[in-house]
Order: C-alpha cells, then structure tokens, then sequence
C-alpha cells in the first residue's frame, strides 16, 4: 500500500495542537517514515497540493477566508480530522461568541482602526463540513492522534470512546474534587481521553474535551450553585472551551 | 517598466499564518517591505472581560501554543498584583523552572528545525534526518526538546498547556526524586547545548550573514542578580530602565492598515527587537558561567547587532537554561504542597516575563468580584513586526544580486531570525518580491 498523503492545517487557533505532533520526540521520525506528509507549513518549507488522504484541521472558523478554505480542504481530503478544541467544538476563540458584545465593540476594543477586519462567531468545523474523526481536547491528545494514524494506517476504525472524565478519575484512585473538596469540576460532563489530567493534579476539570456521551449538564450545573457558585460562575464553566454545543448550552442555561 | 516583487504566501517553519510581500524599484529602492500577518484576530482582550480572574491565566495560555508559558505566568503575575496576593519561593522557583523547561523546548525547535534546515539547505528538519550524517544530530536534537518537554509534563501536567499552575502557586508539585531524574538527564544534554552554539556559530559565519548588521534597540528585562525569565526591570540598548510594569507607558504602538497586529515603538523613538538576542546583549554578566564560556570561545560579543546571530544567542541561552534549571532543582530540592491562599481584591496590575521569542506583557483591572474589566495583552511578535520591516528595507538592497528563489529564502530567514509566532502576533509568512526592471 502506498503511504497515506498527510496534510495539516491551521485555522483560528494558537498553534498547540500542530506543535503536540512535532511533540512525539521519540517515535516523530518513524511517524514521518510511516506516512507521506504532503502539507505542514510549520514545520516544511517544501508543501504540496491536495488531494491528501488525511487532513487535520486545528482551530474554528472565524472568518470568511478561513471558511472557502475549509470547504476546498473538505474536498481535497478523504478522511478529515478535527485536531483539537477549537477545531473540535469552538474552543476558547469561541469565547468570544458569548461576550455579550457585538463584533463591532470587540474590534473597537482591541483595534483603533477598524480596516478590513472580517470575522464573525467562531466555530467547530463540523458546523460547515462533514467530520471524520475528532481529536478532542486542549491540546489534542498526542496518543489519541497516534492511535488515529496507526488505525488509519491499518484501515480500522480509531474507536474512542466518550465516557465521562469522572470514568478515568476511578481508575487512578483520586478522591473527587466535588464530593471531598466542594470544587466545581467538569469532569462529570466532560468527554474522557485524558487520563483526568487535571483532577489528578488537584485542578477542577474545565472542559477541554467537550461534552461526555449522554452528560447531564443542567444536572451539573445545579450542583455547581448548590456548592456556592453564582449563575454567572457557572454560565462562565459552560461556555469556555464548547460552549457552542447544545450539551454544554444546557448547563448554561439550566441557572 | 516592471517591479521586481518578492511574495511568499505562507511562510513556512514559522508558527501561525502570514506572507511576506516586497516590491523593489527599479534602482534597487525599496518601495514596500510588508510582513502580513493573515492570521484572523481571536479578540482575547475583549471576551477577557466580564471572566473571572483565574481564568485570565488559564485562557491567555491559549494565545500561542509555542509560548503559552509566558502568557500564562505574565497573567497570573499581574493578576497577583492587581490583587495584591504574595507567593512562596518554592512557587517562584517552580515558575522559573517550568519556563526555563520552556525555554529549551523552544529553543531546540526553532534552531534545529525551523532555522538550521535554511543554513544548512534542506526543506526541514525532516528531510536532514534523511542524512546518515546528520540523523544523529537529529535524535539528539529531539531528545533535547523532549527534556524541556518533560520539565512541562512534570510540572504543569501537560507539554503545552499547563494544568497545575494557578493564581497563588500550584495545585500539585513535582516530588523531589523526579526533579533530580531531571537533572541527570539535565547534565547529559549540557555537551548538546554547547554543540549547538559552536553549529550556531559556523552556520552563521557564512556570507552574506556577517555583513547583515543593522543597529537598532533592544528591548528586554533584567533582573538584580539573575539573568532575566519571569520578571525584572524594563532595560534597551538605548538606556530604557523602567520597571516593568510601566511598560504600558514606554512601549507603545500602532495599528497599522493592512495587518493584523500592532506596530510597536518605544515612546519617543522607534521600532525595537525583542527576544534572545536582546536579552544576552542587556544581560551578558548574567548568564551563567559557562555559557559565557562558549559565547567569547565563538567570538560572540555584546553589543551584536546582526539579527541572524539569534540563532547563536538562542543556543548560548540553552546552555544557560541547562545550568540554571540544575541550580533550580537543587535550590528546590523535596518540594511540599501548598495551598494556594489569597482573597480576591480589586485592583490593577501589570507584569512582563521572557518568553523564549520575547518579552509577552499581560497587565489589566480586575473588580471586587473578581470579575476582568480590562486586559491588555502584548506579545512578542507584535513588538518584533516593525523592526523586522526595517530589517527588509536595509537588507534587501544588499542582497539584490541574488536570483528571486535565493532572496526570497534569505526575506524567509530574516522572518525566522524572529522565530515569529503569528498567532501571538494577532492577537505570518508568505514572500512577495518584486522588482523593476
Ligand atoms: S485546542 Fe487548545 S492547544 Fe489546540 S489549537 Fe486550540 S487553543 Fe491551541
Ligand atoms: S481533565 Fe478536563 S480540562 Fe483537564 S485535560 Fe481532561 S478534559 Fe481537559
């Protein structure tokens, strides 16, 4: 079989997912070895036309370039991946899509002259195009993205599955945030794949991978109030890094 | 009659997406030297407001994934200001050491595989691992990276973004047995540090570099007795010597049309440079020992105004973080959890660290509630653009004998010298040159 055609690109985003494969140091060349990376601008200065076999996608889409971009990708890839939070359900550029603000004060905030600045609500790519495959998370898991290849690699299917964090908080033995501390942790609604990175560090989940299958946010986030948190604290867990999503949207709107 | 016009739509082994766009009259004049930033805005400073202070830190470390280090703990420092919290030694020392982790992570990425493939003639760093000769120098290259890696993941629990670290300290610490792993591994990689500022120093000595000398200010911190990372004074080439939390009142800028980012100046004169090769010119006395060893056996010496020297500066700076992270660990040695204790407070504060591409300034107004009203965000990119422009319109007539493909490479590496990263920057790299017949 002939190497897969990789491709990698970049949307409104900070980079970090990209960087997270340059960070598989110690299997980075046999990764390279087992592929055909047609088109990584960060890391190649040689970058090739589609068609690509696969394409990872890292950030959402906040504007009208990045969108026609998003639509030519579609077609020139086979399999499109969905690389990290941003790209994924919105992440933190989708912060903004809840500032209360209308675009034209953000500008007017952060710019004095207001050119041709166009952007509009950032979201998930799959709001625009038909996804095949989701590295959650903030930053995109790095063995989840190696798992991927390697089934892609093989011709089956990745299957990961959406449990909650609280799941992997269990099999390491840590004693929950919430019913110990009284923390606000979003483990409960939260997509697991992360071995509860942060729980297992003394730090609340924040939602990073996007909603677990079947979460009960409006549930969660009752609890958040009932631990002491205002409306606006718990408005502020759900709408962070996907609060686009109707699952998250709930928690938010269930205070 | 027809310009010659330099254009490169994204420029490669950069972060973040730009283009450079170069149009050269006829009589080899400059007529436009432009780095576009393409890069959409993601507007932090506007959706910061109305979030919660320990969520400033935790947000801005999204801005750029290449040094979410330097935003995160600009952000949490000013945010401790503004509300007036103190933290540990242990915490400081932590901090210091998670970004000097940074630091070599970075600094290994940008002289290995973004800039040597330029000097050294290949695509990237992928295709010099294609090399029997060079393939060595490769894993060793990556097993430096994946060490600064693992100082991250040991402390903040994640490579990139960081878990641990929050408004007050930390909300778990590194035993002292696994910062001692640390360390041994620390010392193996010394003699690959040193390596890379003899390699720094060849690649560099070839035309036309050396005579790529353009005198500007530069701009970076220093700090009483330690070389600069996390804090210190404001300090320039110049005689800049403010502390840093007044660097909204000295470094100012302009929004120019046709980019994304922010001209900046220094008040009442003009573009400066920001990041590695500043702070060892501003900071030389403070680096330790031995890498000032390796700088004067190169030859290298302060002041050096020759932009493509950075890649020697960054390598001079990895010795450096090597020695000093080993200080760190001993000076640490079996940290203890502390909780992190502090009341939310109004007030407003501004702080400045050393990212490894620059100073990255964070500073703004927190409420009573502890809800942001106002944050202002400068990071080192955005510092770096104007100056990189002067770098084009002073080089390139210097450089007009070269065939476009040749130009357009060095117009890329002027770029890189930076190490931009134009996420940062926006809050890019494509090459246009053009010239007249
Ligand atoms: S998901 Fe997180 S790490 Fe990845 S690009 Fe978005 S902000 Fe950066
Ligand atoms: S614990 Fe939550 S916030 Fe932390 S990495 Fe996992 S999903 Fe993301």
């Amino acid at each position: 079989m002939a190497k897969p055609k990789i491709a990698f690109f970049k949307f409104s985003s900070c980079a970090g997912c990209q960087l997270n494969v340059l960070n598989l140091e110690p299997i980075l060349l046999d990764i390279v070895g087992a592929v055909d990376i047609r088109y990584f601008v960060m890391a190649k200065r040689e970058n090739f036309e589609g068609p690509y076999d696969i394409g990872f996608v890292e950030g959402a889409v906040t504007s009208p370039r990045e969108l026609m971009e998003l639509k030519k990708i579609r077609e020139e890839c086979s399999i499109l991946v969905a690389q990290g939070a941003c790209a994924c359900h919105g992440g933190i550029p989708s912060v903004k899509n809840f500032s209360g603000m209308t675009q034209k004060e953000m500008e007017q905030r952060v710019y004095t002259e207001l050119w041709d600045l166009k952007s509009f609500p950032a979201q998930a790519i799959d709001y625009y195009v038909k996804v095949d495959a989701y590295l959650k998370g903030c930053p995109m898991d790095k063995d989840e993205f190696v798992t991927l290849v390697t089934s892609a690699l093989k011709g089956i299917n990745p299957l990961f599955r959406y449990h909650s964090v609280c799941n992997e908080c269990k099999l390491k033995e840590n004693n929950c945030l919430v019913l110990t501390k009284g923390k606000a942790c979003m483990g409960s609604v939260t997509a697991a794949g992360c071995g509860a990175q942060c729980p297992s560090l003394g730090r609340p989940c924040e939602g990073c991978r996007g909603p677990a299958s079947d979460c009960n946010a409006a549930s969660l986030a009752k609890t958040f109030i009932d631990l002491g948190l205002s409306r606006d604290d718990v408005v502020r867990k759900f709408r962070k890094y996907a609060g686009n999503t109707p699952e998250f949207s709930k928690g938010a709107e269930a205070v | 009659m027809s310009d010659r016009r330099i254009f490169v739509d994204y420029i490669a082994r950069t972060e973040g997406d730009g283009a450079i766009d170069i149009v050269i009259g006829p009589n080899g004049e400059i007529k436009k030297a432009r780095w576009e930033v393409w890069e959409p805005p993601r507007f932090f400073e506007a959706f910061l407001v109305g979030r919660k202070y320990d969520e400033i830190p935790e947000m801005v470390q999204r801005i750029c994934g290449i040094c979410p280090h330097g935003h995160h703990l600009a952000a949490v420092r000013a945010v401790e200001r503004a509300m007036g919290v103190k933290v540990s030694r242990q915490t400081t020392l932590l901090r210091e050491l998670l970004h000097y982790g940074d630091w070599i992570q970075s600094h290994t990425l940008h002289v290995y595989c973004l800039a040597a493939p330029d000097y050294l003639g290949y695509e990237s760093v992928l295709a010099m691992a294609g090399n029997e000769e060079l393939l060595p120098v490769v894993k060793q290259a990556l097993s430096l990276k994946r060490l600064g890696n693992d100082m991250s993941v040991l402390i903040q629990g994640n490579e990139i973004q960081n878990r641990t670290s929050v408004v007050g300290g930390f909300t778990a610490v590194p035993s002292g047995s696994e910062l001692r792993k640390i360390k041994e591994r620390l010392k193996e990689a010394k003699d690959f540090a040193v390596a890379t500022v003899r390699l720094g120093a060849k690649v560099a000595s070839q035309d036309p570099y050396p005579q790529l000398v353009r005198k500007c200010e530069h701009v970076s911190l220093r700090e009483e007795g330690k070389y600069p990372i996390n804090g210190g004074r404001l300090v320039s080439t110049e005689g800049l010597n403010v502390p840093d939390w007044e660097y909204p009142e000295w470094l100012i800028e302009k929004h120019v049309p046709g980019c994304n980012c922010k001209h900046a100046i220094v008040k009442g004169r003009d573009s400066f440079l920001v990041g590695p090769l500043a702070r060892v010119n501003n900071n030389f006395d403070l680096l330790s020992k031995d890498a000032q060893a390796i700088a004067k056996e190169v030859g290298f010496t302060v002041p050096d105004f020759n932009p493509f020297h950075s890649i020697i500066a960054r390598g001079i700076e990895l010795v450096h973080a090597i020695d000093t992270a080993m200080e760190l660990i001993d000076e640490l040695g079996d940290p203890v959890y502390e909780e992190p204790k502090y009341e939310i407070k109004a007030g407003e504060g501004y702080a400045v660290t050393e990212a490894a591409r620059g100073i990255c300034c964070h500073g703004g107004r927190i409420d009573k509630d502890g809800v942001c009203q106002k944050w202002d965000i400068v990071a080192p990119t955005s510092r770096n653009v104007y100056n990189l422009e002067k770098d084009f319109e002073y080089f390139v007539p210097k450089l007009l004998n070269l065939s476009d493909e040749e130009l357009t490479l060095k117009c890329e590496m002027m770029i890189r010298n930076y190490d931009p990263c134009q996420s940062c920057a926006t809050h890019s790299i494509k090459v246009n040159l053009r010239r007249e017949a």
